[in-house]
């Protein structure tokens, strides 16, 4: 608990300025929502909206200030700070979160109504599919009857095969078998890029 | 129910962007991606004829319905999240004998699906599939 009023202390300091920077936020520890949440005290109610999460697509940035749609028809103004983690396809940087984006955020509601983003997600799908070709860099999957296009990104992709470690090689992915796929949604052709596939080998 | 250990992920309901577009609010009619809640593999007869935990080896997993509440906790860091039931799932059949594993802690077999909320709540969503362990919350 001490931990998580740190955080939120220190979230709340850098969004009103008067933290000089963030580095000095891995001094508490790591930033990765791994070891950040951990300490985080169940807050919403089981069932309910978690306040401190947001959804949607970005329609607006200005600075570090990102304006999002929620699908719900809420709005949410999130504040990106120099302690943002950022994930779009890969761990990434505050400039590659842009409009027509679509994002899951976590972090901490201001009292001005804003949320103070310790993480990010932008893009991120996470869906259970049928391999049904495979192409030269390419995935076609079937996500619960429609067709999706998976791109394997050299050098980013990565299978896990039965739990064992991620390995770049994805060649023991075979058509007819079922899958996970984290990825990064493409907003101009709905088409996805794999960053990690989770198949039998 | 006693504590049930295997992989927690994640999936997205209700309104929402891109392939998930098309998600719906789930069997329960209730689920949303910024709510706590999760998919449960047995929410009724036709629920469990889909999911079939029991072809991968997990019997006894209790008849759970809508809005009942489940503790997961992830086995890589001891966070925990309290979620009810919004849907039915994950079909655990389709990953008979998957493993996921974080050091040295492994747990085998989908258990349970929790919403983007719930699961960043314990992890991060980029992590995809973590071992947990489930018990009524």
């Amino acid at each position: 608990m001490t931990n998580t009023l740190d955080r939120r202390t220190l979230l709340t300091s850098a969004v009103l300025g008067t933290t000089a920077t963030l580095v000095g936020a891995t001094a508490m520890g790591s930033l990765a929502p791994e070891t950040a949440f951990a300490a985080r005290s169940q807050s919403p109610e089981p069932g309910a909206p978690d306040p401190n999460f947001a959804e949607g697509r970005v329609t607006a940035r200005d600075g570090s200030m990102i304006l999002v749609s929620g699908s719900d028809g809420r709005f949410h103004r999130i504040r990106l700070t120099g302690g943002t983690s950022v994930w779009k396809l890969r761990p990434t940087t505050l400039d590659q979160v842009k409009v027509g984006d679509g994002l899951y955020a976590r972090g901490v509601l201001m009292p001005d109504g804003t949320l103070a983003a310790e993480s990010i997600w932008v893009n991120i799908v996470n869906l259970k599919v049928h391999v049904t070709a495979i192409g030269k860099n390419v995935l076609y999957l079937d996500h619960s009857g429609s067709r999706i296009v998976g791109h394997v990104v050299p050098g980013t992709s990565a299978a896990v095969y039965n739990g064992k470690p991620a390995v770049s090689d994805l060649s023991m992915v075979k058509v007819g078998k079922h899958a996970q796929v984290i990825g990064a949604w493409r907003p101009d052709t709905n088409e996805i890029d794999v960053a990690t596939i989770y198949a039998a080998a | 129910m006693a504590g049930l250990r295997g992989e927690v992920s994640w999936f997205c309901c209700g309104n929402a962007w891109g392939p998930c577009g098309t998600a719906g609010h789930g069997a329960c009619g209730t689920c949303n991606s910024g709510s706590w809640q999760h998919a449960w593999t047995n929410t009724s007869d036709a629920c469990y004829a889909i999911t079939r935990p029991d072809r991968c080896g997990i019997t006894g997993v209790s008849r759970r319905t809508c809005g009942f509440r489940h503790a997961t906790t992830n086995l890589c860091n001891g966070a925990r999240v309290v979620t009810t039931i919004a849907d039915c799932g994950p079909q655990t059949d389709l990953f008979c004998g998957e493993r996921a594993c974080c050091g040295g802690t492994c747990a085998s077999n989908r258990v349970i699906d929790l919403t983007p909320a719930a699961f960043s709540a314990i992890g991060s969503l980029n992590a995809g599939l973590i071992p947990c362990n489930v018990e009524a919350g």
